[in-house]
């Protein structure tokens, strides 16, 4: 299908339009200059000119903190009741795009988790194109991970390219095709990245574990937590069960949790996997470069660019990322 | 079911964490379901320990004599001995000024009046009694409070927190306060719990929770120093509720 153009100063009749499907959300500046996904009411525009938000959109998949399961004596172990509603996400860049196609993997794999399929299944994805930065990497490495989205808004000269990839996407363009023309469009050739661009990756050796990097890098580490809080693939969780005061009801928790915390790795007895920063160092690169489990060869890293913008010792992985993985270039 | 008996002591301290408890309005009537509050002198009359208890609740820090015998017979009679507290885990404000002559510090306070009795460097229960469980925070934030109850009710312990007050920061997708506004905000190393709650108003965090076990104390202040924060300010903030930051 040819793609649709759709002028600039048509994106707040679109919006209105999109809102009467489902609550939309997009990227929007705060007053304190934070960009978040937060809900699009009528006055409200996205920042399509923002290259990334601070949390990624993974935060409406798994929330930071969530009751799982909730224990009564009657009931025992319960999920909860309440349903997932339709939400649209707007202005969903490539990387952002890749890290929601990662993340599909891994919680709607072998055994779906339920909250995640359930939110995942009720959401419609609208990318926009973007030009990265300088703490951006999505354009320098090719991926396996597809920025898979119902809609797609390139940039374009006066307005925007739009295409569909989704039986949902058709229907949504169907219907807005009123504020719609079609017309021939130039699409730039790099708007999606190098995502798609190869199957997988080749299986890479064992990471050396005395490289001195790995030191180096823990030396500088405040283990703060933001690179992975931030990260559009990290989906570590913790889970934790707090009983109620009548000792007779509990609920379990799910919540963030990060490889860089000394309770990561730790198990029954204080044992602990990776007892220092550098082996915790270590662990996150492979997962963010070369993968494991089950999607080992599947680097997770979407060149987002966001664990180096927030991190307080400005630490950056592409460095070590370039000369460890050149060998894995086309 | 048996009430658990408890025993809920304040040393030196400002009351606050015991306080923060009294302050379980809406939860008390249930707490007096499952506990029996026998020795608690800052919320009831008389205060005498007698007996055995399931477990003692102790804000602040020692540094008298007569708290350490309190201190110590409290230990004895209970099953669980749980900090309550900054003060109580690491010594707080009270250790601000260890290390200087004492005698010297009475005299700046009470002139030559002989009023107040013997005293020592404050210092965390731990230094004299083993501690089975800490609930921290300058005060304590009720949820970890009621949570800390609610698992004693069921025999367990609460989970030991070993994140920074920036993880919380940002999940809640607050800006950041060292980074964008070149605050002083003392989050990367102060241990986390309280869902962020000066940084969420913007308030740089103080640091009122103590000491991240696993901060990396020297790269901090390399940032702070970077910042252009004189290295004896940061120094100071930083020991004002942990005082184990000697450098």
């Amino acid at each position: 299908m040819a793609p649709q153009f759709m002028v600039s100063h048509n994106l707040e009749a679109l919006l209105e339009r999109l809102r009467q499907y489902a609550e939309v959300h997009g990227p929007v500046r705060g007053d304190d200059g934070v960009v978040r996904f937060s809900a699009l009411t009528p006055g409200i525009l996205p920042d399509l000119s923002a290259i990334r938000t601070l949390l990624p959109p993974k935060k409406y998949l798994l929330h930071p903190q969530e009751i799982i399961l909730s224990y009564t004596e009657k009931d025992g172990y319960q999920a909860p009741s309440e349903g997932a509603r339709p939400l649209i996400l707007f202005g969903l860049h490539s990387c952002d795009l890749a890290g929601i196609n990662y993340l599909d993997q891994i919680f709607l794999g072998d055994d779906p988790d339920p909250l995640y399929a359930a939110r995942r299944s009720a959401q419609t994805l609208i990318g926009v194109s973007c030009i990265p930065d300088e703490f951006c990497s999505c354009h320098l490495a090719r991926s396996p991970l597809k920025p898979l989205s119902d809609l797609f808004f390139h940039h374009v000269e006066g307005g925007f390219a739009v295409t569909s990839s989704s039986p949902r996407g058709e229907e949504l363009l169907e219907d807005v095709k009123d504020i719609l023309e079609e017309r021939e469009v130039n699409i730039p050739e790099d708007a999606r990245r190098f995502f798609g661009q190869v199957a997988s990756m080749r299986v890479r050796p064992e990471l050396d574990a005395a490289l001195p990097e790995w030191q180096e890098l823990a030396d500088c580490c405040l283990g703060c937590g933001a690179c992975s809080l931030c990260c559009p693939t990290c989906y570590c969780f913790d889970v934790l069960e707090f009983s109620g005061l009548d000792g007779r009801s509990a609920e379990r928790v799910r919540r963030w949790d990060n490889c860089l915390f000394k309770s990561h790795a730790q198990v029954a007895g204080g044992m602990s996997f990776r007892k220092d920063r550098a082996e915790r160092f270590r662990y996150r690169y492979c997962h963010k470069y070369r993968g494991f489990g089950p999607l080992q060869g599947i680097p997770s890293c979407v060149g987002c660019g966001r664990c180096r913008v927030v991190c307080p010792a400005g630490l950056d992985l592409r460095p070590l990322a370039e000369r460890l993985e050149a060998a894995c270039r086309e | 079911m048996r009430r658990l008996r408890l025993a809920i002591a304040g040393l030196t301290a400002c009351s606050g964490c015991q306080l923060s408890l009294l302050n379980c309005e809406d939860e008390l009537p249930e707490l007096f379901e499952k506990f029996e509050f026998h020795f608690f002198p800052m919320a009831c009359s008389p205060a005498l320990l007698t007996g055995q208890y399931d477990a003692a609740l102790v804000e602040g820090c020692l540094s008298m004599p007569h708290e350490n015998e309190l201190l110590q017979e409290l230990r004895r009679r209970s099953v669980y001995l749980i900090a309550l507290g900054t003060c109580a885990i690491c010594g707080g404000v009270a250790a601000l000024r260890n290390g200087e002559e004492r005698e010297l510090l009475r005299q700046q306070v009470y002139g030559q009046h002989l009023v107040a009795g013997e005293t020592f460097d404050p210092m965390p229960l731990q230094n004299v009694v083993q501690v089975d469980a800490a609930v921290s925070g300058c005060p304590p934030e009720k949820q970890e409070l009621l949570r800390m109850l609610a698992g004693l009710v069921r025999g367990v312990l609460p989970v030991n927190i070993d994140y920074p007050v920036c993880t919380e920061c940002r999940m809640k997708e607050n800006l950041c306060l060292l980074m964008e506004r070149n605050a002083l905000c003392l989050g990367p190393v102060i241990l986390g719990g309280c869902g962020a709650r000066c940084p969420s108003l913007a308030v740089p965090c103080e640091g009122c929770r103590g000491a991240l076990a696993e901060a990396n104390l020297a790269e901090a202040l390399e940032i702070y120093a970077q910042k252009g924060f004189d290295r004896q300010i940061v120094l100071e903030r930083l020991r004002r509720f942990s005082p184990e930051w000697q450098q």
